[in-house]
């Protein structure tokens, strides 16, 4: 049979090591989808693939064991969670585009955590909009506070939802409560000088911890939804490593220009010789200087955002495996 | 008799009321919850009816209005002190009657207990009126009915609110206005609720012995209370504070003293010079508190402290219910007391 | 309307080395006092704390401090003619006439000596009020001894026991923690006698099992308590024990009433 791999795999099928099997991947901006669209997925994987369904790293489904030849009925089936996902702005070819930059996944979210500082599923599907679909391999995640369960640090961008923390010294009883936590659990950005907190802005990561200990709501959080982005980390089979913070402070509007001018920095230094070149190993080799400056240009960042000056990143080479020397 | 009010003409009562009086309602404070995205509701200013909430309990008491939770008590510079100016205007409070008890248990304790009037208290007090909110619901965790503290004569006005429609009475003649005169009378007899969801049975002060201050109840809430003191500090009751001495950052010789609410949950509130401190498991801290709002002020005062408005029940990050605690106590207590 | 939180300034008369952290401030003041009440001390700007008055006369008060933090610390770089504030006095104190006529056997540990100086003072000077008095106190060292020369004074006048925990060099007294020596004491016709017992919270607990022990009759002990009082006037809540206010109806309880303060 003959089956262009290119169109295949850039739409939502994939090549699998079943001679003439497909399976179909369904991406969920932000993890979070209505519960009305399983019956569809069950059929299709019932009447098309082999009753199975898997649940991706990605936060999508795969549906295994599914004859190419189908696509086509599958594609019409399919068209309404497509729709219901905001997926269906390119419908090609009868299906739509999964593979490239993938679902921005992101962690449950203030929809049900305690600790998010926002709801990562909205700021998950605001980004899918701005950069659906797109050739290049980005990998994208929201994460709703530092604590960081959806391993935002393994990104190319882990956007990190923060607070601000207010203080209000006249409803605060001293009972250091936030004071305690901080120096326990997070950088120890809180003091108490005079019965009353000081917050060190450098050392505060935005976590919002201190306004969920606090008995009084002397702290509450900043109207203006905030953001740190680390960016650049990676798996692979050359040089795994965590993403490094690339920006603190920002609004939703300035890591989204970021994350849009990143697919034109890409686009000029990309390495076409290769299949696929991620956007890493492009950094590490133009340097972070003109990586930054490429995607600063134009965009406008808000009062509050700080921007790293330089970026080491850590990770290992697997070909200096020195630990087994 | 009292009156009835369209809302545009109880507005224009209330902006009436407010050239003399601060108004203090239940109000959504937007994207002040703890969480982000919420809300919570608090007492604040308001200047209109739609600002007040009549369908959710406050988080924290309204309290802090007249108590607030630092107060400046003196200023001094070099030897000289001077004591801190009362700057506010007479305040009128929306309340329910759980929360007038609850204000009349505090009363007890800054005005009676000791002898000596806290002047703090007072001179903040003498200047608080009460428009109470008629309650025949209640919510989810109140026990006032139990405690007796679901209805009270102590107030100055009285309002419900049912379908759109307002009726209020007074017969305060501060509050007493042309514009409220100009509404059309209608008999009006506040009701108070008869039934909580919560009920609870206070064990018979007679009958609480120390045995029951061994009873492996208090160790569970040594394993359940994280000691944050939410229960304290949105209590309508709970009266505690500490002083604080604060010099000015630049001036060594000028400063304030001030004291803020504390609370017997909260780590280090029995701590003393020298290191010493008492009940540091928080399950006895939790039994402290108990015995406090249903047994001690009862034997001093003849009341219970506890008005049953369930604050501690709501704002518990643990799920500590104070109601359910008080009936496991009188179920051990009926029992005889022992631990097995 | 009275303000009692206002504190007032006093003049630092003379100030007294007890011991390396335990100084003894004289401070002008007129005033009826009792033994064992106590005052709220206070550097405006530093804090206040609750300071029990150790001794007095017509024109003067003791407070034996000890450093122990921020407040005391500052006390602590006082120069008599310097002013201190208080507030006060407040608590009951030792009501010197019920003890009268009594076989009266004072017993304190540590700090706890200095709210009962006043009381052991009065009856060294008044004997025939009291039918006898006996004195047990102990201390941590030799270098902990409060009062020492007072001490040495009381012990011409009538049996004086001072013990330290531990064997020490120069120590030619007795050693050994203070409920150990009770046996010391005159013991006879012990149902008639009256003992007084003030220290740290575990001496306290130790000691009058100990003189139940031996046969002292509860109603007979009197104890008092240290708490941080905040207020001194029954409304910070902070030395609340059950229904009883330390500051109100303290810090000197009867052991009747004291035993069931149960923290």
């Amino acid at each position: 049979m003959s089956v262009n791999r290119k169109v295949i795999a850039k739409n939502a099928y994939r090549i699998t090591k079943t001679r003439n099997k497909t399976a179909l991947r369904i991406r969920v901006p932000g993890g979070h989808l209505e519960t009305k669209y399983f019956p569809l997925i069950q059929s299709i994987a019932e009447e098309y693939g082999n009753g199975t369904v898997h649940f991706t790293t990605r936060q999508g489904f795969e549906v295994p064991d599914i004859d190419f030849e189908c696509i086509p009925e599958i594609n019409v089936k399919i068209k309404p969670l497509i729709e219901a996902l905001g997926l269906e702005m390119v419908v090609q070819d009868g299906g739509y585009p999964a593979a490239g930059t993938r679902n921005i996944s992101a962690c449950i979210g203030n929809r049900v955590c305690p600790y998010a500082n926002d709801d990562t599923t909205k700021v998950a599907q605001n980004l899918e909009k701005a950069v659906y679909p797109h050739d290049f391999h980005f990998k994208i995640a929201v994460t709703g506070c530092p604590n960081d369960c959806i391993k935002a640090h393994m990104q190319d961008f882990g956007i990190i939802c923060v607070t601000e923390p207010k203080y209000d010294a006249s409803r605060c009883i001293s009972c250091e409560a936030c004071v305690k936590n901080c120096k326990k659990k997070v950088t120890g950005a809180l003091t108490m000088k005079n019965y009353t907190v000081e917050r060190d802005h450098d050392k505060c990561i935005g976590c919002g911890e201190c306004i969920l200990k606090c008995p009084t709501g002397a702290w509450t959080r900043s109207e203006k939804k905030l953001y740190r982005m680390v960016i650049m980390g990676r798996t692979g089979k050359k040089n795994p490593r965590l993403a490094m913070p690339f920006i603190k402070w920002a609004t939703e509007e300035v890591i989204t220009q970021i994350i849009k001018n990143t697919y034109r920095y890409v686009d000029k230094y990309i390495d076409r010789s290769l299949p696929k070149e991620h956007i890493g190993y492009i950094v590490d080799r133009t340097g972070y200087k003109v990586y930054k400056e490429e995607v600063l240009e134009g965009v406008v960042l808000n009062q509050e955002a700080k921007v790293a000056e330089n970026i080491q990143w850590s990770g290992y080479w697997y070909n200096q495996e020195e630990n087994f020397k | 008799m009292g009156y009835r009010l369209t809302t545009t003409r109880f507005d224009k009562y209330l902006t009436n009321l407010s050239e003399t009086f601060d108004i203090y309602a239940p109000v959504v404070q937007k994207g002040k919850g703890m969480y982000s995205d919420t809300e919570v509701v608090g007492y604040g200013k308001i200047t209109c009816f739609d600002e007040i909430v009549f369908d959710k309990k406050s988080y924290y008491s309204p309290k802090e209005v007249f108590y607030p939770i630092r107060e400046t008590l003196f200023y001094f510079l070099n030897d000289e002190l001077k004591e801190a100016p009362l700057d506010i205007r007479p305040i009128i409070l929306f309340v329910r009657p759980c929360d007038i008890n609850g204000i009349m248990r505090l009363d007890t304790m800054f005005l009676e207990n000791g002898g000596i009037k806290d002047y703090y208290y007072l001179r903040r007090r003498q200047l608080l009126k009460f428009i109470m909110i008629e309650c025949t619901e209640g919510f989810d965790t109140c026990f006032c009915v139990s405690m007796g503290t679901n209805k009270t004569d102590q107030y100055d006005g009285v309002i419900r609110v049912q379908d759109e429609k307002i009726l209020f009475d007074t017969d305060d003649e501060k509050l007493l206005t042309s514009a409220l005169e100009e509404n059309p009378k209608e008999v009006f007899t506040p009701r108070f609720i008869e039934e909580n969801k919560v009920k609870v049975t206070i064990p018979e002060p007679d009958l609480v012995t120390k045995d029951v201050f061994e009873h492996e109840i208090w160790t569970e809430y040594t394993q359940r209370c994280i000691a944050c003191g939410r229960c304290n500090t949105s209590c309508i009751t709970c009266s505690c504070f500490t002083m604080q001495d604060v010099k000015s950052s630049d001036n060594d010789h000028l400063g304030e003293r001030r004291r803020v609410w504390a609370g017997c949950h909260v780590d280090g509130f029995t701590d003393m010079a020298g290191g010493h401190s008492f009940r540091s498991k928080n399950g006895e801290k939790m039994r402290f508190k108990t015995m406090h709002k249903i047994n001690d002020y009862y034997k001093r005062f003849g009341t219970h402290m506890c008005v049953g408005c369930g604050r501690c029940d709501d704002v518990c990050p643990e799920y500590i219910s104070f109601s359910k605690c008080i009936n496991k106590l009188n179920d051990i207590i009926s029992e005889g007391g022992s631990n097995d | 309307m009275i303000n009692p939180y206002l504190p007032r300034p006093y003049t630092l008369l003379n100030i007294t080395k007890e011991t390396e952290i335990d100084y003894t401030f004289k401070v002008a003041y007129k005033g009826s006092l009792i033994g064992g009440q106590f005052m709220e001390l206070s550097l405006p700007g530093v804090g206040e704390a609750p300071i029990s008055i150790s001794d007095f006369d017509e024109t003067s008060l003791d407070m034996t401090i000890r450093k122990v933090g921020r407040l005391t610390d500052q006390i602590f770089e006082l120069k008599p003619g310097d002013k201190i504030y208080m507030r006060g006095p407040y608590g009951n104190g030792f009501d010197l006439d019920q003890f009268k006529g009594k076989d009266l056997t004072v017993i304190a540990g540590g700090t706890g000596l200095a709210p009962v100086k006043n009381l052991i003072r009065h009856f060294i000077m008044h004997q025939e009020e009291v039918q006898s008095l006996e004195i047990l106190l102990g201390f941590k060292t030799p270098q902990d001894i409060l009062f020492g020369e007072e001490i040495k004074k009381w012990a011409d006048q009538c049996p004086t026991y001072l013990t330290v925990d531990q064997r020490a060099e120069y120590w030619n007294g007795l050693t050994g923690l203070i409920t150990k020596h009770v046996s010391l004491l005159n013991l006879e016709n012990i149902k008639e006698k009256t003992a007084v017992v003030v220290g740290p919270p575990i001496m306290m607990k130790f000691m009058t099992l100990e003189l139940l022990k031996q046969g002292f009759l509860e109603e007979n002990i009197w104890v008092s308590f240290e708490r941080k009082m905040s207020c001194g006037i029954g409304k910070c809540g902070h030395c609340k024990i059950d229904e009883t206010y330390v500051c109100l109806e303290g810090p000197v309880f009867n052991y009747i009433k004291a035993k069931n303060l149960l923290d």
